[in-house]
């Protein structure tokens, strides 16, 4: 008998059988209800790997064959991931797909700098732990959403905070010291030529424009490899090319009161214009809700572009850093809006230097981020430093130099076709990081994604992705 | 053509760098040597532990102790060896098949004797083998350096190479582990790939253990067959403890096996007099006789569950750390039900 049409002799049965169905119904809306929802920030400035990170760690989750230290994958409850549609429909969709192929591809190559803001959604689909939720729910999902964007957009968070004075006078204290005096020197020029409480001329205030931004590129490229360039979208302006609102540039502050019309005025406005409707629009939909965070840093860079870089990057971290809200998320801050509960700093490309120092490494990382990391666990989140490598590019191999033991690596370093061995240099254990006698002490190589990676089908090799992975999620995959 | 070459050697800063700084250069890719981690085909290390203790308490060495126990095992065996030869001669003599006869039985006693000597041998060298994979594994873990840990896995699996049901995850284990892998990382991957399916089903014997002994116990009639239930229980529990993690145990298991045990059934006996002390403090009514025997099968049920967890700390080639320590959390709410399975 269907239960559509009673059989009003066993009426008690039919309520049983009623019963039954709502209390599945109800089992399975508290499990959609029970679905986890993570959004994983991937911070980094430029060039630290984001991408790259992005793509191995769809990849791995995927194929499930390289994550021994996630609790979920040893305990044997993982039981696989699939890609999802976002629910959030106005960033375009990260190119998973194409950025693989790109890295699988004969001959491999890295995928090209990311210019504009994409996301992805992944559901994670395993067994609980704790018998009680198995009894609730026996397969729990977590869906994890993970961004990409430029690097340089993150640079435009400590503007937010920042009024166009305080911005302009931060801005030209910079521009004193080398090496971006010299390289801003013709825009440095081009404000001498004016005078900011005279009345804005259009042909100059495009003139000034253009200058600053040549100047931003030229840090971008030069040797230094500086960070700390704002505004982020005057370098990758994704869907604002030629758009009025990036025609503007830092000032001095004049000595009388601006008067409306006047090149201050008008730059002021025009950066007050940037700052609401273009960093605080992307940091609102795309930052503010955020659960778990991994700031990646390529340490290993800065140290090949020397002192000057470094310490440009860590000025850079703290800042943009200080923009996220950290701290234990209690109930109603889930309600608002998360709060990020843990933060990963990772130094990346560890794979660039051979594995006996990855431990230097990890405690070089400890050093340069100390300040925001205190800052970060003064808010009450759980902060941790790993050194990783989203795709493993060499081996580590012991080779025998002038009757000494050096642990080196093999791999085809970046524009070679053939692999060979180096010894990549090391890592000092102090704090004396560049000896003043020694002109470039660091010159750690770019590697080619080795041939054939993947091929495997267990993942994109990789150097602790999956510890990564397992603290910024392994507790929600209990 | 090296960049140091190219180049030219960086001047040294003194005080800046250790002192065996090395620039970076570019070696010919000709035949570098093995992976920092890959298994290396490593000699069986010869002789034992006994050197490294040999000049350790020499000089005062006590040889009273071992000097008299010695000499009466010694004593002993020339005493039997008399008697046999006496025996067999006598029996020869009454007639020839009586003497095979008697022959055949020494010869099986001396054979058996010796095989439960060659096994109790073996036991120990694994027991011993474990527990230098241990110590070495707490140097590993101490030095916290990189590189080592990879034979240290190797010597793992070969130690387990002939146990069929933890091949698979000793190869999933190798898979695992690359060059890029710490001491430490290494050691917890064995920890958790190898030793924790071990764990699991260790703890579930001990479980099963001790649920008998607390079942059996209150079960039972008389003071003397708790005691035998406890010792024939326990050893069979740390034979098949034992067994899980490779130390193959001989009939007696090894010293600090058995003295655990020791403990423990004195404890039995030291519950037994309680809960007659109980009883009688209680007027010696049923009810009261009930759940004193109830409460005695659930302390030596614990009991045995502490003998097994022992084992298991003994018999593991990695110590437990914090996290995967067996606790008896488990065991206990097993234990309360054991009343309701009873009554």
């Amino acid at each position: 008998m269907s239960t559509k049409f009673p059989d009003w002799n066993n009426l008690a049965g039919f309520g049983e059988k009623v019963l039954d169905q709502a209390l599945g119904h109800v089992g399975t809306l508290a499990g959609r209800m029970l679905e986890g929802n993570v959004r994983l920030g991937v911070t980094g400035l430029r060039r630290a790997g984001k991408t790259v990170f992005v793509t191995s760690l769809i990849d791995n989750l995927i194929r499930g064959g390289r994550l021994p230290f996630m609790d979920v994958v040893a305990g044997n409850r993982f039981l696989a991931a699939r890609l999802r549609s976002s629910p959030d429909r106005s960033a375009p969709r990260f190119a998973y797909e194409k950025y693989l192929a790109n890295l699988t591809a004969a001959p491999p190559h890295w995928p090209a700098a990311t210019s504009g803001v994409a996301q992805l959604r992944m559901a994670l689909r395993y067994v609980p732990g704790s018998s009680m939720r198995r009894s609730i729910q026996p397969i729990s999902t977590l869906n994890v959403d993970v961004i990409d964007y430029p690097g340089e957009w993150l640079m435009d968070l400590p503007m937010l905070n920042q009024s166009f004075a305080d911005w302009s006078a931060l801005t030209l204290e910079l521009l004193e010291h080398e090496p971006r005096r010299q390289i801003g020197a013709r825009w440095l020029h081009w404000l001498s030529t004016i005078a900011p409480d005279k009345r804005a001329d259009e042909t100059a205030t495009k003139e000034g424009a253009s200058l600053y931004t040549d100047y931003l590129h030229a840090c971008r490229r030069s040797q230094a490899n500086l960070s700390l360039v704002q505004p982020g979208r005057f370098l990758e302006p994704g869907e604002l090319a030629g758009s009025p609102v990036l025609t503007f540039c830092p000032l001095p502050l004049p000595e009388a009161t601006a008067r409306p019309g006047s090149l201050w005025e008008v730059m002021s406005e025009r950066f007050d214009d940037y700052k609401h409707n273009v960093v605080r629009k992307f940091f609102v939909e795309h930052f503010s809700r955020l659960d778990r965070q991994i700031v990646l840093v390529d340490v290993l860079g800065m140290l090949n572009a020397g002192p000057a870089a470094l310490h440009d990057m860590r000025m850079a971290l703290t800042a943009c850093l200080e923009a996220f809200r950290h701290g234990r998320g209690g109930w109603l801050s889930k309600l608002t809006g998360g709060q990020i509960d843990k933060v990963l700093f990772a130094a990346t490309k560890a794979d660039h230097i051979a594995a006996s120092q990855h431990g230097n490494l990890k405690n070089l990382l400890d050093m340069l981020v100390s300040e925001a990391r205190n800052a970060i666990r003064f808010e009450g989140a759980t902060v941790d430093t790993m050194a990783l490598a989203a795709v493993k590019c060499t081996e580590t191999v012991t080779t025998e130099h002038q009757g000494r033991k050096l642990a080196c690596i093999q791999g085809t370093p970046l524009g070679r076709q053939k692999p060979t061995v180096l010894f990549p240099g090391s890592i000092p254990d102090g704090p004396d990081l560049f000896p003043e006698d020694v002109a470039q002490p660091y010159r750690f190589m770019d590697f080619e994604p080795p041939a054939g990676v993947g091929r495997d089908g267990r993942g994109l090799p990789n150097i602790r992705l999956d510890q990564a992975l397992n603290f910024l999620l392994g507790d929600r995959l209990v | 053509m090296s960049d140091r070459d190219r180049q030219g050697a960086p001047r040294q800063a003194p005080g800046w760098q250790p002192s065996n700084w090395q620039a970076p250069l570019e070696l010919e890719p000709v035949r570098p040597g093995p992976g920092a981690n890959e298994a290396t085909p490593q000699t069986e290390p010869t002789g034992d532990d006994a050197g490294k203790f040999a000049n350790l308490s020499l000089s005062h060495w006590n040889w009273t102790v071992p000097g008299f126990i010695g000499g009466v095992l010694a004593l002993i065996l020339v005493a039997l060896a008399f008697d046999a030869s006496d025996l067999l001669s006598r029996a020869f003599a009454s007639s020839y098949a009586f003497g095979a006869a008697v022959a055949g039985l020494v010869a099986l006693v001396v054979i058996a004797a010796l095989k439960l000597a060659v096994d109790e041998v073996i036991s120990v060298r694994r027991l011993r083998r474990i527990d230098a994979l241990r110590d070495e594994a707490n140097q590993l873990l101490a030095a916290d350096g990189h590189g080592a840990a990879g034979a240290f896995a190797t010597t793992v699996s070969r130690f387990y190479r002939d146990r069929t049901d933890i091949a698979p995850t000793i190869e999933t284990l190798n898979a695992s582990i690359n060059d890029a892998h710490n001491d430490r990382e290494i050691i917890t991957l064995i920890d958790r790939q190898v030793l924790a399916p071990i764990d699991q089903s260790a703890y579930n014997s001990v479980l099963r253990a001790s649920r008998d002994t607390a079942i059996a116990t209150a079960l039972s009639p008389s003071a003397a067959l708790d005691v035998v239930i406890v010792l024939w229980r326990n050893l069979k529990l740390v034979r098949e403890v034992a067994t899980l993690y490779g130390a193959k145990p001989g009939r007696f298991g090894s010293w600090r096996l058995m003295r655990r045990m020791l403990g423990n059934l004195a404890v039995a006996g030291v519950a037994e007099g309680l809960s007659h002390v109980a009883v009688d403090a209680l007027g010696g009514s049923i009810a009261a006789a009930i759940s004193t025997k109830l409460g005695q099968g659930m302390v030596n049920g614990l009991l045995t569950a502490r003998v097994g967890v022992a084992t298991m700390v003994l018999c593991r080639p990695v110590a437990f750390t914090a996290e995967n320590r067996p606790g008896l959390r488990r065991i206990r709410t097993e234990l309360l039900n054991v009343p309701k399975e009873v009554l």
